[in-house]
């Protein structure tokens, strides 16, 4: 068996559009999971009982099932009850709804781990609550948040390759398409793999030189 | 009676039960495997020798390349390269494979991460008591390491379970691809794969909650 990959690398621009497919529905994904995991945080944090108790649910429900089954949901379950998502929504909310809850787990560990101590000191040096917010809270926070945020980040990176299951022309959609054209799905697939190692590969180089000369995480690179 | 009970005839029942037990297999072969294989790694990488240099770089790129494809690419690659060298697989076989290769890739670097939390005094001790490098492992740091590895690999194994969904993308007749079927021969969707979830869930969830227990009570020790 020999393996050609030229016929597969030819296309590049073609897969490197779909590459900026993925990477945007990760960014999307990963930036409405912030709002909604920042929102599950705060009323766990601050809410009362009853809400506490559905956001616990909704959290241990989401990260206790496939993201794939749910986006199934969405997809193919949806429509009996008269809303019709296109295959793009149906991933993007699917992806939301699962990154929701496992930034808000990020988040929740993240506001946890500000001593108490150091908001009193704040408060007895006269900072207003903005003040602490902003120079307290939220320094420290992203010291400690930032890490497993850009981990996250990865993992959905990685998760946006089953878009292609819906139809969505992502990078493994793509690459599906050029292997049923040329008939070289090995070496398509192959390509796919390096594909997303270099571009995970540059996300987490990117993120940890922000993470450490920004937020002073403590992440070794690579 | 529910309408559920109404919805699911006794041979849909046995689908999903089957389906239920063939993603439950997948994930725990697959696992335990992955653990064994990663475990291994881990302790090869854990030496200093300079001849076991090539074999240590070949690990880390091994473990640092397979966390970052996505597991569908690693399944249509075995899937295909396995039928372009007619190998007679099958697709759950080709499923197990694929989860073998990530599980060793993640459960790896938790073992190494295991390893390394030992404190170095430790190592240093038993090399001053003059004990070979395996002796140590043995003695000194694997005792001392299970406690932090054993936690993380249940949150593994949970992830692992919520991969095979993608196994029904091979054609392996798991759990999601049960919900195909019965989703295919005209039941509500909206019920079957509303089903599919509480079953994932009901085989994740133990699990989830047994690694936190591990985790809350394993963590109380200190390595020093």
């Amino acid at each position: 068996m020999t393996l050609q990959f030229g016929p597969i690398l030819e296309q590049w621009p073609y897969l490197l559009g779909g590459a900026w497919l993925s990477l945007q529905i990760a960014v999307l994904a990963f930036a409405c999971g912030m709002l909604i995991g920042l929102l599950c945080a705060s009323i766990l944090q601050y809410g009362p009982s009853s809400m506490r108790r559905i956001v616990g649910a909704y959290v241990t429900f989401a990260t206790n099932t496939p993201q794939l089954v749910q986006i199934f949901f969405l997809f193919y379950g949806l429509p009996e009850v008269g809303v019709t998502l296109s295959p793009f929504t149906a991933v993007l909310m699917g992806a939301t709804f699962n990154a929701g809850a496992y930034l808000c787990e990020i988040q929740r560990s993240g506001f946890a781990s500000v001593k108490h101590a150091e908001l009193e000191s704040a408060a007895v040096l006269g900072f207003s609550r903005m003040q602490i917010i902003r120079h307290v809270t939220f320094p420290h926070v992203m010291k400690v948040m930032f890490p497993p945020l850009s981990n996250q980040f990865i993992v959905m990176t990685l998760g946006t390759s089953m878009a292609s299951i819906f139809g969505v022309e992502e990078l493994t959609g793509r690459i599906d398409n050029l292997g049923a054209e040329t008939y070289l799905s090995v070496e398509a697939f192959l390509v796919a793999a390096v594909l997303y190692i270099a571009i995970t590969l540059l996300a987490t180089w990117l993120l940890t030189l922000y993470g450490r000369s920004v937020c002073r995480a403590r992440m070794d690179i690579l | 009676m529910s309408p559920a009970a109404h919805a699911f005839s006794s041979y849909d029942v046995l689908l999903l039960l089957k389906g239920f037990l063939t993603t439950f297999a997948l994930a725990l072969i697959g696992c335990l495997t992955g653990f064994a294989l990663g475990f291994v790694a881990a302790l090869l990488r854990s030496t200093r020798s300079p001849e076991m240099a090539p074999l240590r770089a070949a690990l880390a790129a091994y473990a640092l390349a397979f966390r970052r494809i996505p597991f569908l690419v690693t399944l249509m690659l075995v899937f295909f390269a396995s039928q372009a060298m007619n190998a007679n697989l099958s697709t759950f076989t080709v499923a197990l494979v694929s989860i073998c290769l990530i599980a060793a890739a993640y459960l790896s670097e938790i073992a190494r991460g295991g390893l390394e939390s030992v404190h170095r005094n430790q190592w240093q001790a038993a090399r001053a008591l003059n004990f070979s490098h395996w002796q140590t492992l043995r003695y000194v740091v694997v005792p001392q390491a299970w406690r932090v590895i054993v936690p993380p690999t249940f949150g593994f194994f949970v992830m692992f379970i919520k991969d095979t969904a993608l196994a029904s993308q091979i054609g392996v007749m798991e759990l999601t691809s049960a919900g195909k079927v019965l989703g295919n021969k005209g039941l509500p969707e909206a019920l079957v794969y509303g089903t599919i979830l509480m079953l994932y869930f009901l085989l994740s969830y133990p699990l989830s909650r047994l690694g936190k227990h591990l985790e809350h009570r394993l963590a109380a020790a200190g390595n020093r």
